[in-house]
């Protein structure tokens, strides 16, 4: 067993775990983190990305050892309690999700993006988004949404009131 | 004969509702954020295997497979997986209690094989062991003793393409006594004199590959035993009812003893109709025995290599048509390549069959399909389900015959195709809403089909551009496969809400949100008022299956009897409560309440509730909605196979790199006849969704095996799906709504039709670029893959 101090979302974890533990399981199975997916366990789906100091990551690729110190955010930890970010209204907004298995996937890896590039090209989106597959096929709405969410954030609305953006779009119509 | 009354009740609505523009509805057709939307981006939806966070205790099962594609079963020795620490039991086909048998159509498949395997893929045992690990390596030490037999990946060596008969071979099948699954055939008209008679004859051979579903979320089913010596099952499935029916039948139980629930589902696509039944049935084999709740999930590779794909084909087709381009006749050999079990291979081979000839008015036509056996992955269900493997040929050859008649393509197909008042090859007479030729002029005019054309057509260099169209047509629901009847109830709560329960699924692509629009528009109540229920054997009402384009046309009219007859009684008592002339101007915008000539005086929703609870009038319905029968003969092929047909036009618009055969589409349109949007955010993310789908399936997917039957890409990293960078830099989206009178407002399905005629859209774009007549000929298989490419570039002798 290895001793691990984690802060995940915020809120910090003294583990002991395997040494080869996968950050994916620590999340799922230890924290009870569901938005954290498992689609193939070998870096290919991208449905298990989650930060790292920041940076995205394979959580089925990391081991929960190595990550002593280390900053972890996944979906859950995006916005804080009762808030919801940008890029998740941006998400709703752009009508693009279906089955979801991979939405929080995309949600993360549009965020260290978006950390990164404030407005990025249709080009760099693509790039960027690439690392997450979507079978259901919702890519060109997904772009819309990473668009929607880049005008967000330069706007300064980072953070929506999650019970009104509830009342807001709850089965509501959209308008186009 | 006096028809039932929720066909006079569907055909009430559709007929008042007929003039109306779907933009003056209330919901029906409006994007209304689906009722998963925001728990979906908060990652807080819970699909089968989230749940095992709140399970205490359980067991692990883990399904140790075949070594051999085929071989004999002569022993089994499970003693030293026994030994491994962990390990609870290891099930054999003996510890069965029921009927060793999951096969979907006929039951040929073994739950765990028993005899012989016929697959590399095959379960020969499961492992029962406290950790998934112990239980995946325990299955390492469960030796199994077989006598290998001779491995046959082609069906053509088991079938001779020319006679269509059986060759002898040893048997996969040797119970069945023959390894020809089923056979279907057309025989109409004189096809020997049409062909006589032609100007024209296009033959050419075709290929179509499997495809794998490749749904983001792996298979999962979590089983707990119940006190009364039934289960419970969570299980990634489809279709929960033919779920439960195949765990009652293993487990020897009576249904109502077995309870099956479907959480969220990460993607289905057909695929997960059949799986779930095998995953769930092994689960409850384990948490009967253990008393334990028991857990079952796949990784990738066993997703891949333990469930079925779309079927592989192989065809022959021949065209006639005259110097006029009419066309006189149609003759093809269609062999599917049906792997080791039946799966819903029946029901495939027979929807390729009927749609063998395409939307257009065919007079004379042979066409015969096999399913053949063989020792690969089984074919099952996929959207589309047999259609994309005979649009794939029939629009190729489209695209030939028009270049032989030196025609437009789309003005040879305009000429051909079927409109209002034709009959179908079956002899099907179409008495309602064809809008295939609105499809294609709006497809052609949103894609800028004639500029293209021309202008691709002078292109110079290396990187060359091209434009295709294929059309295609799609029977809805399961027409003559079975009964088909859908249900639902809904429930108004005191407080005005509203539970809405059926027994379909939702896969992801949102067809529940269609059922609340229609509940809602009829109800008079905002979607928001109204709660889906989980599908759940023991708690809502058995829909039939989950499948074939059904959920808005059947799912729909059952939800539309249900709250029309809950809005018939609520209508007279809100008349009656404010005094309006007849029931029929009582206005219900909930919250609001009034009668059309007064809409200063109004209660709320939640009084006529309230009044309803005390004055008996009942909150509850249930709605049921039974299909017309389908006719089929099975000598001629003729009759009326499905009640409704979604048409639709597809125009690929595509670059291919002469230098390396590499090919990119750059713009998609897509044209369905729906007869009505419904959801119209789900209908558009079925065009897109479906279309980038269809498109992996035309350039990229395909299953390789080696010599001994081992599939070679089993995981995401061999096995290509589209990514974001694959993503076409345009679409156009349009519906046509030539609605049909037996319908939800005249809606028909998109499920499957938004794949059906995508690759050879795709095709006939690269041949189209290639701008060879040779080359026209050798498009004859899809994925279209850089090599496959380049090679008919070589061939035909294709310079920049
Ligand atoms: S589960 Fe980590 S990339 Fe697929
Ligand atoms: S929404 Fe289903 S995989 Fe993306």
């Amino acid at each position: 067993m290895v001793k691990v101090s984690l802060t995940v979302n915020g809120v910090k974890y003294d583990l002991d775990v395997p040494p080869t533990e996968r950050l994916l399981d620590t999340l799922r199975n230890r924290l009870g983190i569901s938005s954290v997916k498992e689609g193939c366990g070998r870096g290919e789906c991208g449905s298990c990305i989650v930060l790292v100091n920041g940076n995205p990551v394979h959580s089925c690729l990391t081991l929960t050892s190595r990550l002593d110190g280390a900053e972890v955010t996944t979906l859950e930890g995006l916005a804080p309690q009762g808030k919801l970010h940008a890029i998740q209204v941006a998400f709703i907004e752009a009508r693009g999700v279906q089955c979801g298995f991979c939405t929080p996937g995309f949600i993360m890896i549009t965020k260290a993006l978006l950390d990164r590039v404030k407005e990025p090209s249709e080009k760099e989106i693509r790039r960027w988004l690439s690392s997450v597959l979507c079978r259901c096929g919702s890519y060109p709405l997904y772009f819309e949404a990473v668009k929607r969410a880049a005008k967000y954030i330069k706007e300064g609305k980072i953070y929506f009131d999650e019970k009104e953006v509830r009342e807001k779009y709850h089965l509501k119509v959209l308008a186009r | 004969m006096s028809k039932p009354d929720y066909v006079e009740i569907v055909e009430e609505i559709f007929y008042k509702t007929k003039e109306k523009k779907t933009e003056e509805f209330k919901y029906v057709g409006k994007d209304v954020v689906r009722w998963d939307a925001i728990s979906k981006i908060s990652g807080q939806p819970v699909y089968t295997a989230d749940l095992l966070r709140f399970i205490k205790n359980p067991v692990f099962v883990y399904s140790v497979r075949a070594k051999y594609a085929h071989a004999r079963i002569k022993g089994l020795d499970v003693s030293d997986a026994l030994k491994y620490p962990g390990v609870l039991a290891v099930l054999t086909a003996r510890d069965i209690p029921g009927i060793n048998d999951v096969g979907y159509v006929i039951p040929d498949q073994p739950l765990i094989a028993d005899r012989k395997v016929r697959f590399i893929g095959d379960t020969v045992a499961l492992v029962v062991a406290e950790s998934l690990e112990n239980a995946r390596e325990a299955g390492e030490l469960v030796s199994v003793d077989y006598e290998p037999l001779k491995v046959y990946l082609d069906p053509l060596e088991i079938i001779d393409p020319e006679t269509l008969q059986e060759k002898p071979h040893e048997l996969i099948h040797d119970e069945r006594g023959s390894d020809i699954l089923t056979r279907y055939k057309i025989r109409v008209g004189d096809v020997e004199k049409a062909f006589k008679e032609a100007a024209v004859v296009v033959e050419n051979k075709y290929e179509t590959p499997f495809q794998e579903h490749a749904y983001i979320e792996p298979e999962a089913a979590i089983a707990i035993p119940e006190a009364d010596g039934g289960v419970t099952i969570y299980a990634k499935t489809q279709c929960p009812f033919d779920t439960r029916k195949a765990v009652a039948n293993v487990l020897g139980l009576p249904f109502n003893m077995v309870r099956v629930i479907a959480p969220a589902l990460g993607g289905g696509f057909g695929g997960a109709e059949d799986v779930g039944n095998e995953i769930a049935a092994k689960a409850a084999l384990a948490a009967i025995r253990f008393k334990r709740p028991a857990v079952l999930l796949h990784t990738r590779e066993e997703s891949i290599i333990g469930h079925t794909k779309r079927h592989r084909t192989i065809s022959w087709y021949r065209h006639a048509a005259s110097r006029d381009g009419t066309l006189l006749g149609v003759e093809a050999k269609i062999i599917l390549d049906k792997g080791a079990y039946a799966s819903l291979g029946p029901f495939v081979a027979w929807r390729a069959v009927v749609h063998s000839t395409g939307p257009y008015k065919v007079r004379n036509a042979k066409v015969d399909v096999v399913a053949v056996y063989t020792n690969k992955i089984p074919g099952g269900a996929f959207r589309g389900f047999g259609n994309p493997q005979v649009t794939f040929p029939v629009e190729r050859q489209m695209d030939i015959l028009a270049e032989e008649l030196g025609m437009d393509p789309v003005e040879f197909r305009l000429k051909n195709i079927l409109r209002n008042g034709d009959r179908t090859v079956h002899g099907q007479l179409l008495d309602h809403g064809v809008g295939l030729e609105e499809a294609i002029k709006k497809a052609v005019e949103l894609s800028g089909w004639y500029e293209k054309r021309r202008l691709y057509a002078s292109l110079k260099g290396p990187v060359r551009r091209g434009i295709g169209i294929a059309i295609f047509y799609h029977g809805n629901s399961i027409g003559a496969e079975g009964a088909d009847y859908s249900s639902v109830s809904v429930i108004i709560q005191r407080d005005g809400s509203i539970v809405f329960r059926t027994g379909l699924t939702d896969m992801g692509q949102g067809a529940i949100q269609g059922l609340i629009n229609i509940l809602a528009e009829v109800l008079g109540v905002p979607p928001h008022y109204i709660k889906v229920e989980l599908a759940d054997t023991s708690a809502t009402p058995d829909a039939g299956p989950t499948v074939a384009s059904r959920s808005t046309a059947m799912g729909g009219n059952a939800t539309l009897v249900a709250a029309y007859k809950l809005r018939k009684r609520l209508d007279q008592l809100a008349a009656s409560l404010l005094g309006c002339k007849s029931p029929d101007d009582v206005v219900i915008e909930a919250p609001k309440v009034y009668c059309r000539d007064d809409p200063s005086h109004t209660i709320t929703w939640r009084e006529l509730v309230e009044q309803a609870f005390w004055k008996g009038v009942p909150l509850q319905e249930f709605g049921y909605y039974r299909a017309p029968p389908a006719e089929w003969d099975e000598e001629t092929g003729t009759g009326a196979p499905y009640f409704t047909y979604t048409y639709g036009a597809i125009v690929s618009d595509v670059e291919v790199d002469l230098e390396t055969g590499l090919v990119r589409v750059k713009e998609a349109t897509t044209v369905y006849d729906i007869g009505r949007v419904v959801n119209r955010t789900g209908a558009e993310l079925h065009a897109i969704g479906g279309y980038i789908q269809g498109m992996g399936y035309a350039l990229m997917e395909d299953l390789y095996y080696d010599s001994e039957g081992r599939l070679l890409n089993t995981n995401l990293s061999t096995y290509h799906i589209p990514t974001a960078l694959d993503t076409p830099e345009k679409f156009n989206v349009y519906f046509v709504e030539a609605g049909y009178y037996h319908a939800p407002f005249g809606a028909k399905g998109l499920g499957e039709p938004s794949i059906v005629a995508i690759a050879p859209s795709i095709a006939n774009a690269v041949a189209n670029a290639l701008r060879s007549r040779e080359a026209n000929k050798l498009v004859s298989k899809h994925p279209l893959t850089p090599d496959y490419v380049y090679s008919i570039i070589k061939k035909a002798g294709v310079k920049p």
